[in-house]
């Protein structure tokens, strides 16, 4: 069947109109945004983890992909300019990305740092503009009052909105009307979808599915068949007929938590790759505890110089909220990966099946009156950090990683912003407006 | 081992409850405001709350709130009787100091001073000037911009069509843009802070 003779899936334009935007090479354009002598210019970040966490177009244009080793990128380009990672400031330009959406329609769902949802429908007459002059000028607020590109994709649900998004990068805008989806999903390979993975594109080729529109022109119950409940999601929403809801509420149920640190140089010392461990374990419990959580499954790791992880887990004695619960068993997991006289770089502690840390019931076995003494301990140790600082107070292990930041030599360069205080700020605490670094 | 109580909370959150339904919360609503569990949990709250004044029994028996529930209507201050002062009413409406400096917190920079072209301006090095992108320059207005490729804070100036840019210190020449000028954003503010 020729495209041409498709017939359109939708005589109604947008039943929902949805809206994705994504911002281009998000954290180069933040540092090229607020420093004028790096516009034009190949840019990464990531100097304090020794890869490519993000590349500015003129760097990938030369060839620096991600994910590349820092040194690999340098070799390829020594004119490349290495930024150390300043997510403070991308988290500020961030939340502004988000309100400027916020002042068109409340509807906005945080996809991630640098990519959201919005969701149009019934403001057409509130802004006298049709959907994709509302779309337009919510690229144009974004682009003017944060100085870096946005790509948008406006169509009639999520998916199909985040595949218009792509249709053009850097600076894109794509209309993806649900009446016009037959003649350009014929078009659109099958791995532009959000969520049909390798695998499934290699099984859908098999059944002789070649790109979006052989997808949802088979049947429903097909579909069923053959992927399941997200397989019928996914040819809904494809056929513009949207089933996932732009969610509004901020994402506060992690399945897991994990905390990972890469230190510089690598280190056989078995008292400082566990103090590491252990202060990634700190910081694993400081987050759950402020997202209300508790934790019924602890995993550690670590990993060595050659790349090679190695990995435990383990079941809690119950669900809990506190570090002193898991301490001992974090120790003991350590002991039985750890190996002397291997180099190790990093280490990291996943906490899993969480659960909301409101009531709470105790077993016949439970240690009752020592659970409430750790429960004050946390409380004192978290209000000590927030007045002093983030691991001000902590485990005695942790005093093994010593004076020691995170890396030595380069990769300990730390953001210029954290360099450069101003008058009344600390290391800790700065004023949450981004500065911007021209010279006048 | 009992649930500890936490009075000021509990009275805070039963405060902000009276103050907006002007009654007192159900059993139920209790329950789910406070996170209890079960209503029994509830009714042992209560005689708590009883006992330290803040309900009472009509003559009924029913719960009423005491004077410290209902000063929560009040918003201000917390005088239980008599008019409030008309210095609390003042305190409704302010600004922040961020809310006075800042119209619109998306689009402001921080930018820092080095040169002293503008210092007749009042704007001195190491100042931190408050700088709105993307709003429409006006004649007078303070300007940061990009002028042939170099960055510069002056008075932006409209003659007709042409634009000038004015330094407020006379060692400066007044700036014709040649090739470009390219307005990065306007100065909305500009603090120093000695201490």
């Amino acid at each position: 069947m020729s495209a041409s003779t498709n017939r359109p899936l939708s005589i109604s334009s947008f039943p929902k109109p949805i809206i994705h935007i994504d911002c281009d090479a998000f954290f180069t354009s933040v540092e090229q945004a607020l420093n004028p002598e790096l516009r034009g210019k190949p840019v990464v970040t990531g100097k304090e983890r020794g890869i490519v966490a993000c590349a500015s177009y003129e760097a990938k244009a030369l060839g620096v992909k991600r994910p590349m080793r820092l040194w690999e990128a340098q070799k390829l380009l020594p004119k490349l300019i290495c930024l150390p990672s300043d997510y403070e400031t991308y988290s500020l330009y961030s939340t502004r990305m988000f309100e400027i959406m916020r002042r068109f329609t409340p509807t906005v769902e945080e996809y991630s740092i640098d990519e959201a949802f919005a969701e149009l429908s019934g403001l057409r007459r509130l802004h006298r503009a049709g959907y994709e002059e509302i779309a337009w000028k919510i690229k144009q607020a974004i682009q003017t009052e944060l100085g870096l590109t946005v790509s948008v994709g406006l169509s009639a649900s999520k998916t199909l909105a985040k595949i218009a998004g792509k249709e053009k990068k850097p600076d894109g805008f794509f209309v993806l009307p649900a009446s016009e989806l037959h003649l350009y999903l014929p078009k659109v390979p099958l791995e532009r979808v959000c969520g049909f993975g390798p695998n499934t594109v290699a099984l859908l080729e098999k059944q002789g599915i070649r790109n979006v529109w052989d997808y949802v022109s088979r049947p429903e119950a097909w579909a069923q068949r053959l992927l399941g409940k997200i397989g019928v999601e996914l040819w809904h929403e494809l056929r513009g007929d949207a089933v996932h809801p732009v969610m509004t509420e901020v994402k506060d149920d992690y399945a897991s938590i994990s905390k990972t640190k890469t230190f510089t140089p690598p280190s056989s010392e078995k008292d400082f790759v566990r103090a590491q461990l252990i202060r990634n374990l700190e910081s694993a419990f400081i987050k759950i505890r402020r997202h209300k959580l508790r934790a019924k499954v602890m995993a550690v790791f670590l990993r060595s110089q050659d790349f090679r992880s190695l990995g435990v887990e383990a079941g809690l004695d119950r669900s809990t909220s506190s570090i002193l619960d898991a301490v001992g068993l974090a120790g003991e997991l350590f002991e039985s990966i750890f190996r002397p006289g291997t180099l190790y770089r990093s280490t990291g502690v996943v906490l899993s099946k969480l659960e909301a840390d409101r009531t709470m019931q105790y077993s016949l076995f439970d240690d009752v009156p020592k659970i409430e003494s750790m429960k004050r301990i946390d409380k004192v140790m978290d209000d000590v950090n927030e007045h002093y600082g983030k691991h001000a107070l902590h485990l005695g292990t942790s005093l093994w990683l010593g004076k020691h930041r995170q890396h030595i030599a380069g990769r300990g360069d730390l953001p210029e912003r954290k360099m450069q205080l101003l008058k009344g700020e600390t290391f800790r605490c700065r004023i949450g407006i981004p500065i911007w670094n021209v010279k006048v | 081992m009992p649930k500890q109580i936490d009075f000021p909370e509990v009275i805070s959150k039963l405060k902000d409850f009276y103050s907006i339904r002007k009654r007192l919360p159900s059993f139920a609503e209790i329950q789910s405001l406070l996170g209890y569990s079960s209503k029994g949990g509830v009714s042992v709250l209560m005689a708590h709350l009883l006992k330290r004044g803040v309900l009472k029994r009509d003559s009924k028996g029913k719960f009423v709130p005491s004077p410290i529930l209902e000063g929560g209507i009040k918003l201000l201050g917390t005088v239980q009787a008599g008019f409030p002062s008309p210095a609390e009413e003042e305190l409704v409406d302010t600004l922040s100091l961020d809310e006075f400096l800042i119209k619109n917190p998306q689009a402001s920079y921080l930018v820092k001073v080095s040169g002293d072209s503008m210092i007749d301006a009042g704007i001195m090095p190491d100042d931190l000037v408050i700088v709105e992108r993307g709003r429409q320059p006006r004649h007078g207005d303070i300007v940061i911009a990009e002028v042939d490729g170099e960055w510069t804070l002056k008075y932006y100036e409209k003659h007709g069509a042409k634009v000038l840019l004015r330094p407020a210190n006379k060692k400066y020449p007044l700036i014709e843009p040649k090739a470009e000028l390219v307005v990065g954003g306007v100065v909305v503010a500009n603090v120093r802070k000695y201490k």
